[in-house]
């Protein structure tokens, strides 16, 4: 499946979600300047993507940990941020637009 | 593809991983040889002492897929002995007799468990952890009512503690110290650990110098400590820190002070042999200062520097270092490295379970301990950080967020 990603200088890249990975993996492997600190452990928020709405519809609102993590990073929007670590692959999620989210510090 | 020789990565943990996905991501066009002793995929060590132990499946996690490696061109060989390295001629030589020439030579060799070398702790029942077979062999021992007895109460010891007594095991924790994860962090969080272990039904003994371990005929084990007290387990867990793999740096002539000096762009003293990770002594922005840190976010940033600096880049800032640790469910995470002459500030009640202690150097927060309060967490990095000044009142205000405690920021800390 493609996953389309607004890097932080507003390029455009197209990139190949493998099933098995999460988007995190997609994204860091993929050379996106992503740091992933915690290797996808829910523990730093260095993932940070904006999902377009109408994904974001479907993988809906991050929760526990998650969002505990997000609502309190400068560039929090609640109707789009998740960290990309925790967004596993699936079909109904063809046609997903992400966009990396500024960096905290 | 460039006519350069390649860059050549010694240890494919994180640190080295990471050194050939930057260089390959700031445009590195020639190749990468990445080297590890160990055979299969790299893997992420810290769940090694967490879920891999307690969890269902043993599985290494993959530091990444093996289409990373293919798609990145990273030549990957694991299960290589290095055998040396020539620094003038910047050679690696493998143990197969071969040799490769290399246009940047990158010590990524990470660090080993200190040996424990009182007598009898090379017993079959006497253990240490840090590879994946480590893992694999402890796991298989611990089951319900093995009576395990593990030296050193740091994270490692600390969160295999955790893990054992989920899986049913009888847990003591011998420590020399006075006090839990004394290195790391500060009384408060010591002794609220300690509690949460014990309601768990870990047990403690403080200020265990162990001296001997000894084996009956029928298995069961012995420690003995300096002062005369004596443990009795079916296996023991040496958990007493980690010493730099900086062999190849000193047979090679390099810089060496526990662990490799190297400059703030991560090169040795030998021109085009950089040094990364747990192994690296790296310069800490104070005239004449050098630490070597045990953490993810140095490896990784400590990699990126050195494949900005092989590739002429503007050097990046290192990441504020952090760590975290689950334990019973209780996630501790800390930002920033504290001093033990730091102020101390508690925020929010330790009997509610989530709670933080902050620590103001002039101040300024220079580290914060989270005990599941990962707001304060993400908060707490970024004003250490940016070398924020914080108003004491709004920090201890649990009604505030951390955030706002924040006064002005660039005051230099050190």
């Amino acid at each position: 499946m493609k996953v389309a990603v607004t890097d932080r200088d507003g390029a455009g890249h197209e990139l190949e979600w493998d099933a098995a990975d999460t988007l995190m993996e997609t994204l860091r492997d993929q050379g996106m300047p992503i740091l992933a600190s915690c290797g996808g452990q829910r523990s730093c928020a260095t993932c940070h993507v904006y999902v377009d709405e109408a994904t974001f519809a479907k993988v809906g609102e991050a929760e526990g940990e998650e969002r505990e993590l997000l609502e309190e990073t400068e560039h929090f929007r609640p109707e789009a941020s998740r960290l990309s670590c925790q967004l596993n692959c699936s079909d109904e999620l063809e046609g997903i637009q992400v966009t990396i989210a500024p960096e905290d510090f | 593809m460039s006519t350069h020789l390649p860059v050549v990565i010694v240890g494919a943990g994180h640190a080295g991983v990471q050194a050939a996905a930057s260089l390959r991501r700031r445009g590195w066009d020639a190749g990468i040889v990445l080297l590890d002793a160990q055979p299969g995929l790299p893997y992420e060590r810290p769940p090694l002492s967490k879920e891999l132990l307690k969890g269902e499946s043993a599985e290494r996690v993959p530091l990444r897929k093996p289409a990373f490696f293919e798609s990145n061109d990273i030549d990957l060989r694991t299960d290589v002995t290095v055998t040396g390295i020539d620094p003038a001629a910047l050679r690696v030589h493998l143990g197969d007799g071969t040799a490769i020439e290399a246009s940047a030579i990158v010590l990524a060799t990470g660090a080993k468990p200190r040996p424990f070398t009182v007598p009898g702790a090379d017993l079959p029942g006497v253990l240490q952890l840090r590879t994946h077979d480590d893992l694999l062999a402890l796991r298989a021992r611990i089951r319900p009512g093995v009576r395990l007895a593990i030296i050193g109460a740091g994270y490692i010891g600390m969160e295999v503690a955790s893990s054992a007594r989920a899986l049913g095991a009888e847990v003591q924790v011998l420590e020399f110290m006075d006090r839990v994860m004394s290195r790391v962090t500060s009384p408060v969080v010591s002794a609220a650990m300690t509690e949460l272990h014990e309601q768990a039904g870990v047990r403690f003994a403080f200020g265990v110098a162990a001296s001997e371990i000894t084996q009956t005929a029928s298995g069961a084990l012995t420690i003995l400590a300096a002062d005369g007290r004596s443990f009795e387990a079916d296996l023991v867990l040496a958990g007493v820190g980690i010493l730099p793999n900086d062999d190849l740096a000193v047979a090679a002539g390099l810089e060496v002070r526990d662990g490799i000096l190297v400059d703030e762009r991560g090169q040795t003293s030998a021109p085009g042999v950089y040094a990364i990770g747990d192994v690296a002594q790296w310069p800490t922005g104070v005239e004449g200062q050098t630490r070597r840190l045990e953490c993810i976010a140095n490896a990784t940033g400590q990699a990126d520097i050195a494949a900005a600096a092989i590739v002429a880049h503007e050097l990046p800032e290192l990441e504020v270092p952090w760590f975290w640790t689950v334990q019973h469910g209780v996630r501790l995470q800390t930002a920033g490295l504290w001093h033990p002459e730091d102020e101390r500030v508690l925020r929010g009640d330790p009997a509610t379970g989530s709670y933080s202690i902050a620590y103001l150097r002039d101040g300024v927060l220079a580290a914060i301990d989270t005990v599941n309060a990962l707001g304060d967490f993400t908060h707490g990095k970024r004003l250490i950080q940016t070398r924020t000044s914080v108003d004491v009142q709004v920090l201890t205000d649990v009604t505030k967020k951390l955030s706002e405690a924040a006064r002005d920021a660039s005051v230099p800390v050190h």
